[in-house]
């Protein structure tokens, strides 16, 4: 639905063209910072776009970082791995959640929603030393078998899923003799496609991104992620390389937006729902 | 029990056995085990000692601590009330009939899409004080007000003005804000749109339909969405850390208790005083959402449910 | 390489330093068959040395810093060399003794160096002329520096600065060491920090006058227009600044990027007192750990050992245009040194009064507080006792946190390093 009309519709359009430039001006400053020279970077008054694009500047950057492309793969390795990791084991506990009656369900998934109030912050400390227990520092492990274990949100969100499939399907599959298994993994899971593909959006959003796990798990430069190889770049003692970082920050983002315009509208429909339900 | 419901029952857990192994080794035994460390000196390297409540002792007298909290409930109190007025804002805006909706969608989402690392570094930049773009917009109005009042009124240093970095990080905050929005105005889309018809044939202006059709409609989504943006907000590391060069800014001004604890456990390697705090931030989290709930839910209006 | 114990050396340096290491390494690798090196340049190497440790997957070889020796060695990330470094057949008095004490704690031997510096003072000298000073005549008291400061300093119409004859915070990277220049340590060595001695209270003085001279926010701006340091923009070579504090290879940047008609002079820095004959010089070094764990310490100490020998050294240092740690200099050395100011950097480090950087076990908390207040006082948002003495409170309690933590720790670990470098 949409309110018929709106009072001031010049005003609203002037206030969102407004905006929208606003918002789009940070994106176009990194861009054009980064193809700038050096020296452009740091001239005042300050010049809308470089005198000539130095395109240079991103293999530039991607050297200045290091092996890129073995960051670039790492950082894809770990996001199939969470992807896949993610999107099977929280399918799997929202099923039990949702398809399923059992005594003390509502009790576990009470439990379930309050761990939403535990950030990583707070428990790094002891998972660190858990880890180290399992001389798994300094490896690939702690950034994805957690992932296998199913997050809440992811669970939640599923759930929800599941709980708008009608009953008698799974019911009508128990007669026929079916498994429970089978009934989640070839009745309810191709249904759920749009939420499946939804949560995996999410979580590779979510790995892409992640910057305290590798900080903190993570020791040798071979297993960088990008976002780790990025903030190296930034860390280097001889200041600061505006068009470099500004370069390699427009690559760390590349990617996601690819993703983003392949599966827009799964995607805006997948961020509306989380926050209706 | 009878012997099909003991069945079902390890049937559900089966079923959500992934989540319980998840449940204690990264949710419950780190809880307990920071209850633990938290009454010891411990630095990895070797086995804990244990102090008893010293920590708790030293973090009561550190003014650094203070800092961290003041910095992180000043952070949320400020930025969460604002990126929501914003996106219900933008959300508003989008909601009206007006060509290319869905490109002016995109807009504002993309932002929210850069990753931390991205968007600090963007910002970190955004923000240099005489280099960068936000204040060569600033400077234009700021010199025209002198100029008509007289005044001295300078763009700010961002970063490196202990009074201005928490600033800084808010309005990087609101640039990122585009999910809140897809949020608000898919809730606006199920705002029946008789309710409006209705009101309008009963003489309101659209000011009155907002604060009693809209924002009562909308009132749930609103009160969810805080609620996840208080646990968020009062997590926040990446962005800070980073837009500092791995510091916590001029004045520790963009110091939070998830930095704070960061450079316990991994820079200073106090792991112990690094558990008090991170139990600190866990009940600092668990009050602040429970008063949300307890405030919230009596403004919440759920229509039918 | 089959058949060789494969060595992993991490090391912090990039570019032109990390290429001197890499000759020196590829000349190890080529002198024997038993062992291979296999060097990485790694960033943030201090907290990654110590996550991979902690971890149980430390490397071989690390390269790291002087200041992160005490607190590494008391969290038990480090092994103790005197029976390799005795083994070795390597000998205390082959160093400047402020070298060698940087690589001890606590009466055991942690690391040899590798490349150090001292700092002193370099100026500009084309600022000095253009301000009617001697350009040969650097300041020898900090009255003096103060009174050439305001003869470099010139201010925009505006009000702002354009200009500065000297701040403290640029490059400000020695901000625990300053109040040496001031009469003495921050530390006595043991448990107490001085921080409510004369030193200190001069030292946090003389930064308080800074922001009631120049204004703190004008500094900071001034600052904040700064080009990069690697850059043409580098404030020191652009005009910006005059007098700085620096180590002995600002000279590399200058060669790279200042422009070809710069002048500079370098001088041990002004004290409020001067001690002719005896300068003060903040010292410290780049050292070469073994990680506690690691898994071919024997074959790790051969490889630091042979970086230690004069010739390689040498080659490493000259590389890196640096001076170097060990007593004896070669002719050679001299001669083929791109550095114009080498001598000035050999005296400085052979000074009776050369002092070790403040490498508390606390060096990180303390460096990261003193950042702050500083630039709160320099800023002008927090008076010089205030800041002083908040400073003093907080890392007094952190000292004394870490030693009654140490004297619970001490007997036994001591007694396990004991055994580890028994002969």
């Amino acid at each position: 639905m949409k309110p018929t009309h709106s009072s001031f519709p010049w005003f609203s359009r002037l206030a969102l063209i407004l905006l929208g430039v606003l918002f789009l001006l940070p994106f176009f400053w990194m861009v054009s910072t980064s193809l700038k020279p050096l020296n452009e970077t740091m001239k005042l008054p300050l010049e809308w776009l470089p005198t000539s694009p130095q395109w240079h500047n991103y293999p530039d950057a991607m050297k200045a970082m290091g092996p890129f492309w073995l960051y670039a793969r790492n950082s894809l390795f770990l996001a199939f791995l969470n992807v896949v990791g993610t999107v099977f084991s929280s399918a799997l506990v929202a099923y039990g959640f949702s398809r399923l009656d059992w005594r003390g369900r509502d009790t576990c998934f009470f439990v379930l929603l309050a761990t939403m109030m535990i950030p990583f912050p707070v428990v790094m400390v002891p998972i660190y030393g858990l880890f180290r227990a399992l001389g798994w520092i300094g490896t690939f492990q702690p950034l994805w078998v957690p992932a296998f274990l199913a997050g809440a949100f992811n669970v939640f969100l599923l759930r929800q899923f599941f709980l708008s499939i009608p009953k008698d399907l799974s019911e009508a599959a128990r007669i026929d003799g079916c498994s429970e298994f089978r009934i989640f993994w070839q009745i309810i899971l191709p249904l759920a496609k749009p939420a499946l593909l939804t949560v995996a959006l999410f979580q590779f959003m979510a790995t892409w991104n992640d910057f305290l796990g590798p900080l903190i798990f993570l020791a040798r430069e071979e297993q960088y992620t990008l976002a780790l190889g990025l903030q190296a770049l930034q860390g280097t003692i001889s200041g600061t390389p505006w068009h470099h970082l500004m370069a390699a920050s427009t690559l760390v983002l590349l990617p996601v937006l690819v993703l983003f315009f392949l599966t827009q509208r799964t995607f805006i429909r997948g961020i509306a729902t989380t926050g209706l339900k | 029990m009878t012997l099909g419901e003991r069945r079902n029952v390890l049937k559900g857990l089966l079923f959500i056995s992934p989540w319980i192994l998840g449940f204690l080794a990264f949710n419950l035994y780190p809880l307990v085990a920071s209850i633990w460390f938290s009454l010891c000196d411990y630095s990895v390297l070797s086995q804990p000692v244990f102090l008893g409540a010293q920590n708790y002792v030293d973090l009561w007298r550190d003014p650094v601590f203070w800092k961290a909290l003041r910095n992180t409930v000043l952070f949320a109190v400020v930025a969460i009330p604002l990126s929501t007025l914003l996106s219900i804002g933008l959300a508003i805006l989008l909601n009206q009939p007006i060509a290319g909706q869905g490109i002016y969608r995109t807009i504002f989402f993309l932002p929210s899409l850069v990753p931390a690392i991205s968007l600090a570094i963007l910002w970190q930049w955004m923000l240099n004080g005489p280099m960068g773009l936000v204040n060569s917009l600033l400077r234009p109005p700021l010199q025209a007000i002198n100029a008509l009042f007289g005044s001295h009124l300078q763009a700010p240093d961002w970063l490196n003005d202990p009074n201005f970095a928490l600033w800084g990080l808010i309005l990087t905050g609101l640039w990122g804000t585009g999910q809140a929005v897809v949020i608000y105005l898919a809730g606006l889309q199920e705002v029946p749109i008789e309710l409006y018809e209705a009101a309008e044939l009963d003489g309101t202006n659209s000011w009155q339909r907002f604060l009693h059709i809209t924002l009562p409609m909308l009132s749930p989504v609103i009160f969810f969405n805080v609620l996840m943006s208080i646990i968020g907000a009062l997590q926040t590391f990446a962005v800070p850390y980073i837009l500092t060069g791995g510091g916590d800014g001029p004045g520790r001004s963009l110091l939070f208790l998830a930095t704070y604890i960061y450079q316990n456990a991994f820079d200073y390697w106090n792991m112990g005083y690094a558990s008090a705090l991170a139990l600190c931030l866990f009940v600092l989290i668990i009050g602040l959402s429970l008063i949300t709930v307890h405030y919230g839910e009596k403004k919440v209006h759920y229509s039918g449910r | 390489m089959s058949g060789r114990i494969v060595l992993e050396y991490w090391e912090k340096w990039t570019g032109f330093e990390r290429e001197a290491m890499a000759r020196v390494v590829e000349d190890f690798n080529q002198s024997q068959e038993k062992i291979f090196v296999r060097f990485l340049s790694v960033s943030r190497i201090d907290q990654k040395m110590m996550l991979a440790t902690a971890g149980g997957v430390p490397p071989d070889v690390v390269g790291l810093w002087a200041i992160n020796l005490p607190s590494y060695a008391e969290n038990n990330a480090l092994m103790p060399l005197d029976r390799l470094v005795r083994d070795a057949g390597i000998h205390q008095e082959e160093y400047l003794p402020v070298f060698w004490k940087l690589c001890s704690y606590r009466n055991f031997l942690w690391a040899l160096p590798s490349t150090p510096s001292v700092t002193a003072l370099h100026w500009n000298k084309k600022m000095f002329r253009a301000a009617g000073l001697d350009p040969e005549k650097p300041p020898r008291t900090i009255a003096e520096l103060e009174l050439f400061n305001e003869k470099l300093t010139r201010k925009n119409p505006d009000g702002s600065l354009a200009q500065i004859g000297h701040m403290p915070q640029e490059p400000g990277w020695w901000m625990h060491d300053f109040p040496s220049w001031f009469g003495g340590p921050s530390w006595d060595g043991d448990a107490q920090l001085l921080l409510d001695a004369l030193p200190n209270c001069h030292f946090f003085g003389w930064l308080e006058s800074y922001s009631k001279r120049f204004g703190g926010p004008a500094m900071f701006q001034l600052r904040g227009a700064f080009g990069n340091f690697a850059s043409p923009d580098n404030p020191f070579f652009n005009g910006k600044v005059a007098m700085i504090m620096q180590g002995v290879w600002m000279n590399n940047f200058i060669k790279n990027y200042a422009p070809a008609d710069f002048k500079y002079g370098v001088a041990a820095f002004p004290e409020e007192t001067e001690h002719p004959g005896a300068p003060m010089t903040s010292a410290e070094t780049d050292i070469l750990v073994i990680p506690a764990g690691a898994r071919h310490p024997k074959e790790a100490m051969q490889f630091i050992a042979f970086v230690q020998k004069q010739k390689n050294m040498e080659k490493l240092c000259l590389g890196q245009n640096k001076i170097s740690p060990l007593v004896r200099v070669s002719d050679e050395f001299v001669r083929n040194h791109s550095h114009p100011y080498l001598r000035t950097f050999l005296y400085l480090a052979n000074s009776p009064r050369a002092t070790p950087t403040l490498a508390l076990p606390t060096f990180k908390e303390y460096a990261n507080d003193m950042t702050t207040y500083v630039n709160l006082v320099l800023l002008g948002r927090m008076s010089a006792d205030e800041a002083r003495l908040a400073m003093l409170a907080r890392q007094q309690k952190a000292l004394d946190a870490k030693l009654a933590r140490w004297n619970q720790v001490a007997p036994a670990r001591v007694s396990r390093w004991e055994k580890e470098v028994r002969p």
